[in-house]
């Protein structure tokens, strides 16, 4: 026995801390009401169905508010947010890699809102146009399209690159290359 | 792109401020005097705009019980934390407040043990006889009670701990003397503590009064 490893307890050693139970839920619906649209048209991108994203979306607030419970890091909350949905989508799928291509040919073009108010020839167009942006943004590497649909959810580079963890200037060379493909195909 | 002088990167990040106040503003002077980057700027914003629209077609579903439910869910969460909060404190303490707790059980315990090991005949084990006990190296632990029994213990994972029984006091344990000993507050007990594998103690064996 190693008498060196000698050990005394506090004299005082049993008071407790009181926990902070602070009050999110505005902050949190706050949140929720400007960026569940976006979430759920990213994970719309990713191949998710719209009933599941609302669950995703939902199980990313709840994670969110234990984070916030918990003292968690408060610096960028939506890059947070978009880093839990993403791994969220990622576990609801089981093939997740492979049900994301093509999932742009599968957007609605009625949905847009320049699809009124065009005459039939304009519409055709649009529509046509459409399509083959869908069809290029499909043929992006996953990376390279992550990085442009939170781009153009106007995430900054760096909550771009903590939401998919990588490094900021790997994001700026996907958004660049990327950009550069979509230029090739369309 | 025609003009060398600015990179393709370098007009994108421009466009998404995400240059440096030098870098932005020789983008700017450029762009002043340069058609060609000015036209590959407006294929940027193209380019951008095609995704930009193809994401917001993006079919959403957003029921108006959504953000209530959402609501309910995050009160609910919050009273549950508050429920939790003095589990947190007590978990945050336990092991000690176990352990004081085990040490008392061993003032008690182990000098009767003692006294029953004399009555038993040599090389028998008392260990196996006594469900409580955990054997290690000859010396005999007193089990915790949270201790997992199905770990297994380290033999060189044990550290002696001085308790003084005033910390014991404290905490509401009160230690009776035990045969003929007079127990005095100011004084400490001298303790060997096994460590299982989870780096939790498993049991105590109290060594000897100072």
């Amino acid at each position: 026995m190693d008498q060196g490893n000698l050990l005394t307890l506090p004299a005082v050693p049993w008071k407790a801390e009181p926990v902070g139970n602070g009050d999110h839920s505005r902050l949190l619906l706050d949140l929720y009401d400007r960026e569940q649209a976006p979430l759920k048209r990213y994970l719309a991108m990713l191949g998710v169905d719209p009933e599941t994203a609302r669950d995703v979306v939902q199980d990313g607030f709840l994670k969110l508010h234990e984070h916030l419970l918990a003292g968690g890091e408060q610096g960028n909350l939506r890059a947070w947010l978009y880093r839990v949905v993403h791994n969220g989508a990622r576990n609801t799928q089981t093939s997740f890699g492979a049900r994301r291509t093509g999932s742009i040919d599968d957007l609605d073009p009625a949905a847009s809102p320049a699809a009124k108010d065009l005459s039939a020839e304009d519409e055709l167009l649009d529509k046509e146009r459409e399509r083959r942006v869908g069809h290029a943004i499909a043929q992006l590497s996953v990376t390279q399209r992550d990085c442009l649909v939170l781009r153009s959810q106007g995430l900054k580079y760096r909550e771009i690159a903590e939401a998919l963890q990588l490094s900021v200037s790997t994001v700026g060379d996907n958004i660049q290359r990327g950009l550069e493909r979509l230029k090739e195909l369309i | 792109m025609k003009c060398e002088r600015l990179s393709w990167d370098l007009l994108v990040k421009a466009g998404d401020k995400e240059l440096s106040a030098g870098e932005a503003q020789f983008v700017t002077d450029h762009l002043a005097q340069c058609a060609d980057c000015r036209r590959e700027c407006q294929e940027i914003e193209r380019f951008s705009g095609y995704v930009e629209s193809a994401v917001n077609r993006a079919a959403v579903a957003e029921q108006p019980a959504d953000r209530e439910q959402l609501a309910a869910r995050i009160g609910q969460q919050a009273r549950v934390k508050a429920i939790r909060a003095p589990e947190k404190v007590l978990r945050r303490f336990g092991w000690g407040m176990a352990l004081a707790a085990t040490l008392a059980l061993g003032l008690i315990v182990a000098p009767r043990q003692k006294a029953q090991l004399t009555d038993t005949t040599a090389g028998s084990k008392p260990a196996a006889a006594e469900s409580s006990a955990i054997e290690v190296d000859g010396e005999t632990f007193v089990a915790l009670p949270y201790s997992n029994p199905d770990l297994p213990s380290l033999a060189p994972r044990i550290v002696q701990m001085q308790v003084p029984l005033s910390s014991l006091a404290a905490i509401g344990i009160a230690l009776e003397p035990v045969a003929s000993q007079v127990l005095n507050q100011d004084r400490s007990v001298l303790a060997d503590v096994l460590l299982g594998a989870d780096g939790q103690p498993l049991g105590v064996h109290v060594v000897s009064w100072e």
